[in-house]
């Protein structure tokens, strides 16, 4: 058994611990706002916080998580509406929507580690998460307007 | 030529050169001498070889010039990667510490240890690239600029020749020789590299001249 | 859609309503696990729904149901369709929920998604549904009121009597409506007049979205559901010799190893039923990550599988193709293109005497482009859910076009068609790729042979590397010129792998008065599909750049250069069925003129290039500015003008036009895939580049024609013009022309991966 703290929410999963914290999330917890895109940590689409790290869950082995807390993008806000939601929501990012649970958690650690980011900031903390539908202007501006709605919360 | 039979796999010819290079390197290579001798008058009593020593560094060159361990060690703030060195996917940046920054740090992808299968990234607990106050930049030096850049302090992160010495055995280094599936480790192993790498030091750390 | 159909559904639904009472949200059941969006509205949807057509259901609360026909992949259809229903319905866009419906070809039409085909084939039978069901719900309000309807208007789903002051919301009027005749030959509104098409509206599923609820295939989840995946040959041209699973056998959680066949030998294939590998090794088990495990223990051994039959169905009567079964190598395949194109090819169009033209021609100009296969490269990689007994089969996933699988999956599963359930989720992209329906066969049968809930699975790699791909592709263009630097021939002649991408009657075709066009193709193993634009997104590199090198071998502008040949079409067009119309094609290029400020002084700093292109019926041109950053050439803004005919939602659109640039930069740059014996060498994205947000451009201004043409086609007209765009503009930067792809292997720069 391996116990995870998930979301504020205590797990025990009955799994092989080199399973990646990907699969347990999708398949043995259900939680699937998490999304499969390579598998060796190349598009992003993964992504979770690790006590608050934006780690790529298809590598990491679920036996490394250990006590450190797990976010996920169902775990990001209550109601849906952390700022960089609610700017994603604001400038219609999505297309296809399948990478965005993923530019979202990565996006909410660039915005917790900078208040206001500039474009080279943004290609530093964004490249790693590939939007197939090319929606990266969009995701740009909705960053710019998430650090404004988030400046003004402050 | 002895000091060249000692874990050497250089081929005849490229010995030769070596040879050449050598008596260059004792001629030339004062100033440098000058800079470490502090530290080494700490040996007492032992002999400075600056043939051995400079043959030796030969041999490391080729390893810290190997993709296992010049990707971490960039001329730019972006790591390599691969056997054939390009410039790391997804372009994650230095960052002050080594990193990584923001959603793109260094360890949200490499793991403590390697993942089975091929094309994953490659693990250690503290995979990082040389911090921005000291990039220790491998790519593009030759050994002459190498081996001073590795024996003076204020470019090796300040590490003494005894330290340099117990870096052999760094995990991050070590980890050189164990990269996972589909990565060409450096072409000799790290107990030759480790006894090439301590001969080149004790022997005088001596730079070869002019290359 | 037609109203004596609705006619018909209508009275269906309300006879199984008073029956079961709320009956039709059963049909929906799938969609409970999906919960509708927070909308302000009512967790518990009323049972009692009046439905008006079947796109349409209004409760008594007045919330307005509309379903969406047509798959989505990102085309925002889920948003767009609605809206032209919600506009002729004259609805309160704040209270519409939207919900994908059930595949029913009959009740709502082709649900295509595909060859950007879903508003245009919509915008009528749409319109008509919701002008229907607004006149319907008049009525009803007439009639209750009685005053002659003549009197009512409707506006946000109130209807007011201004004579009586009466007023009403739709709600109230919703079940008496239901008992009306549905009303024939109503009149449309005038384009107008829109309040909601035309109108930028929000995307219905974006709090799904940002939330990470259940919405795609991948995510589809039921009790006691096994994962499958398949292991398939590791090369075009090989198939399974022998396997050994006793050792996959031992791995937690598998319970099953087995050989399964796509199609049986004589299996008549439709036109959609693309299959790479007919022989599947199927692995079984309780999670993916075990059946990943698992696969890496089986003992395998491949065999080249020679030549082998396919027997071809649908369009015109049954044949056989033969697949040829050489394990084909790029560097072969680029030879053997080089021989076919000495060789006589197939004449598409003549117009005039090119070959005396270019006899006499003072110049001729002469250049070929090439162009690798393309992977889609969907995030979400293919996979399907299948649950199918003895009497009736459920499957849900994302496909682009479930009325082309309805019937292969009939005859693979030995059911009637009515005894088929297909659930249309989300797509995680489409691309063109899932309008191939092999992996939810696949997944039937695997379902149908364990006799259990099954999702197939595709890793990354089983999906890059499964085939189905853009072709390959090459064409040589010539030009001749007289002595005055007249055009006075122009000569494509292009071949592929394995078929070329020749549109012969389009521009152009009709501006030159010697004009040929020629077209061979080169049998393979490895298969081909829709790929967003099919044909055009090579025509339009390998075309567009030829015409930049012509306008300056003839000293022209290039804008100018294009301007002058569709004036020409227009005056005295050559030849016959020229598809484009030259109006719009010169409205696209005169309205990036502008906004671009081509020319200007301001602009000299870019190296700029333009390009613009016709298909599904729009027209789209660009204006790529390129930069040098870091030594590497960078995009860094483009200029967007497109002919679409109406926008139905503009901010929407104009997301789907940045795409479509940032995709086709992104595959100009990058994008190709190499096969060596037969095996992909490219299977994730470590070695497959996909552009990222540091190589996209900051900014991508996009402006539309305006006009009010019924809608064309959107999703794939703006692609293909970038890439012929960048080749241009790239010749500005670097001094030298690309003429192949991907171009970043052109520029002598370090690969970036």
């Amino acid at each position: 058994m391996i116990t995870l703290n998930i979301n504020k929410k205590t797990y025990n999963v009955d799994v092989d611990p080199n399973t990646p914290l990907l699969w347990v999330l999708r398949d043995t917890l259900g939680l699937v706002g998490t999304k499969y895109g390579c598998g060796i940590a190349q598009c992003g689409a993964c992504t979770i916080h690790l006590d608050g790290n934006a780690v790529r869950s298809c590598v990491m082995p679920v036996s490394a998580v250990g006590s450190k807390k797990v976010t996920t993008i169902e775990g990001l806000s209550e109601k849906g509406e952390h700022p960089v939601q609610k700017a994603w929501l604001e400038h219609d990012v999505a297309q296809c929507g399948y990478c965005q649970s993923g530019q979202i958690m990565s996006v909410a650690v660039l915005l917790r580690e900078n208040k206001a980011p500039t474009d080279a900031d943004i290609d530093a903390a964004m490249s790693g998460n590939i939007c197939r539908c090319g929606t990266y202007l969009r995701v740009r501006s909705a960053i710019h307007a998430a650090a404004e709605l988030q400046r003004k919360k402050a | 030529m002895e000091q060249h039979t000692q874990g050497s796999i250089l081929p005849v010819k490229t010995i030769a050169v070596l040879c050449g290079m050598v008596t260059v390197a004792v001629i030339m290579s004062f100033g440098f001498k000058e800079e470490i001798i502090a530290d080494r008058h700490t040996r007492q009593g032992m002999e400075k070889d600056s043939a051995a020593s400079v043959a030796a560094f030969m041999d490391v060159y080729k390893v810290l010039m190997s993709p296992r361990c010049m990707n971490c060690h960039p001329a730019g703030d972006v790591p390599l990667q691969g056997d054939d060195s390009h410039i790391h996917s997804m372009l994650p940046q230095r960052g002050k510490e080594g990193k990584g920054v923001y959603a793109m740090k260094c360890s949200n992808c490499h793991q403590k240890e390697n993942l089975e299968g091929p094309n994953k990234p490659p693990g250690h607990p503290d995979w990082h690239l040389p911090p921005a106050s000291a990039k220790m930049v491998f790519q593009g030096k030759t050994p002459e600029q190498l081996a001073r850049q590795l024996v003076n302090p204020k470019t090796n992160g300040n590490k003494s020749l005894q330290q340099l010495i117990e870096h052999a055995d760094d995990g991050l280094v070590k980890v050189g020789w164990n990269m996972g599936e589909g990565r060409t480790p450096p072409p000799i192993s790290h107990a030759e590299f480790k006894k090439a790498w301590i001969t080149w030091i004790e022997n005088g750390a001596f730079a070869p001249k002019g290359k | 859609m037609t109203q004596q159909k609705s006619s018909i559904n209508r009275r269906a639904f309300l006879k199984s309503s008073t029956l079961a009472g709320g009956g039709l949200m059963i049909s929906f059941s799938w969609l409970s696990a999906f919960k509708p969006a927070d909308k302000g509205i009512p967790a518990d949807l009323p049972e009692q729904w009046a439905e008006l057509s079947s796109y349409i259901k209004i409760t008594p609360e007045g919330i307005v149901k509309i379903l969406n026909p047509n798959p989505e992949f990102g085309q925002n259809v889920m948003t767009s369709l609605p809206m032209i229903v919600a506009e002729e319905l004259d609805a309160d866009w704040t209270k519409v929920v939207v919900e994908m419906g059930p595949h029913d070809n009959v009740k709502l039409g082709p649900q295509f998604t595909g060859g950007s085909n879903s508003v245009r084939m919509y915008w009528r039978p749409l319109r008509q549904a919701g002008a229907a069901a607004r006149s319907m719900l008049l009525q009803a309000a007439a009639d209750t009121w009685k005053v002659p309807v003549e009197e009512l208007t409707a506006k946000a789903g109130v209807i007011v009597h201004p004579k009586s002051m009466k007023s009403g919301k739709y709600g109230e009027f919703a079940t008496k409506a239901a008992s009306i005749p549905i009303p024939k030959d109503v009149k449309l509104k005038d384009v107008k007049t829109f309040n909601i098409v035309r109108n930028s509206m929000k995307n219905v599923e974006g709090q799904k979205i940002v939330t990470g609820k259940p919405l795609f295939g991948l995510d589809y989840r039921v009790d006691g559901m096994l994962i499958a995946m398949i292991e398939h040959p590791p090369a075009f041209g090989m198939k399974l010799k022998s396997f050994d699973a006793s050792e996959a056998l031992k791995m937690p959680g598998i319970t099953n190893v087995f050989q399964q066949k796509l199609y049986e030998d004589g299996f008549e294939q439709g036109g959609f039923d693309t299959r790479s590998f007919n022989e599947l090794l199927v692995v079984v088990g309780k999670t993916t990550w075990q059946v990943m495990q698992a696969r890496k223990k089986l003992k395998l051994e491949w065999e080249p599988a020679g030549e082998t039959k396919d027997t071809m169905g649908g369009r015109g009567s049954k044949r056989e193709v033969v697949v040829p079964g050489e394990l084909e190598s790029t560097d072969v395949q680029l030879k053997k293109m080089q021989e076919y194109a000495t060789k006589p090819a197939q004449q598409l169009r003549k117009d005039g005497d090119p070959e005396t033209a270019f006899k006499n021609a003072a110049q001729i100009i002469e250049r070929t482009y090439n162009a690798p296969f393309l992977a889609h490269n969907c995030m979400e990689p293919m996979n399907f859910f299948a649950h199918v007994t003895d009497e009736k089969a459920l499957v849900a996933g994302p496909l682009q076009a479930p009325g082309w699988s309805e019937p292969t999956l009939a005859k693979l599963l030995g059911l009637p068609a009515d005894k088929i359930e297909i659930q249309m989720t989300r797509m995680g992209g489409g691309f063109g790729r899932r309008a191939y329906g092999q992996y939810l066969y696949e997944a039937a049968l695997i379902s149908k042979k364990l006799k259990s809930p099954v999702k197939l699975v595709y890793s990354r790699e089983d999906d890059m590397t499964y085939g189905i791909y853009r072709p390959m592709y090459t064409a040589t263009y010539r030009a001749a010129l007289d002595a005055n630097k007249n055009l006075i021939a122009f000569h494509v002649k292009g071949g592929g792998i394995p078929e070329h991408a020749i549109h012969a009657n389009r521009f152009p075709a009709g501006a030159v008065d010697n004009y040929l066009a020629e077209g061979w193709q080169i049998p393979s193993n490895i298969t081909i599909g829709a790929f967003r634009a099919p044909r055009s997104n090579f025509n339009a590199a390998a075309e567009q750049s030829f015409l930049d090198e012509l306008a300056e071998a003839m000293g022209k502008d290039p804008i100018d250069f294009r301007l002058e040949l569709l004036q020409r079409a227009k005056e005295s067009p050559v030849g016959k069925n020229n598809e484009y119309d030259v109006d719009r094609y010169a409205s696209v290029l005169k309205l990036v003129k502008e906004k671009s400020g081509w020319g200007k002084e301001e602009n000299k700093k870019y190296s700029r290039g333009v390009a613009a292109y016709f298909c599904h019926a729009s027209y789209a041109a660009h204006v790529v500015d390129i930069v040098m950053k870091e030594g590497q050439p960078y995009v860094e803004r483009v200029f967007s003008a497109v002919d679409c005919g109406i926008v139905v939602n503009p901010d929407a659109a104009t997301n789907m036009v940045q795409g479509a640039v940032v995709d086709g930069i992104g595959n100009a740059f990058y994008g190709g895939l190499t096969h060596k014996d037969g095996a992909v060498e490219q299977n994730n994205f470590h070695s497959y580049r996909i552009i990222r947000m540091n190589e996209a451009p900051k900014k991508i201004e996009v402006h539309f024609v305006e006009n009010d043409i019924d809608p064309t086609g959107l999703g794939e007209p703006p692609f293909p013009p970038v890439f012929g765009a960048v080749a241009n503009a790239l010749y500005k930067a670097a001094g030298k022309r690309v003429y192949q792809q991907p171009y970043n292997s052109q520029l002598n720069t370090p690969r970036a991966f």
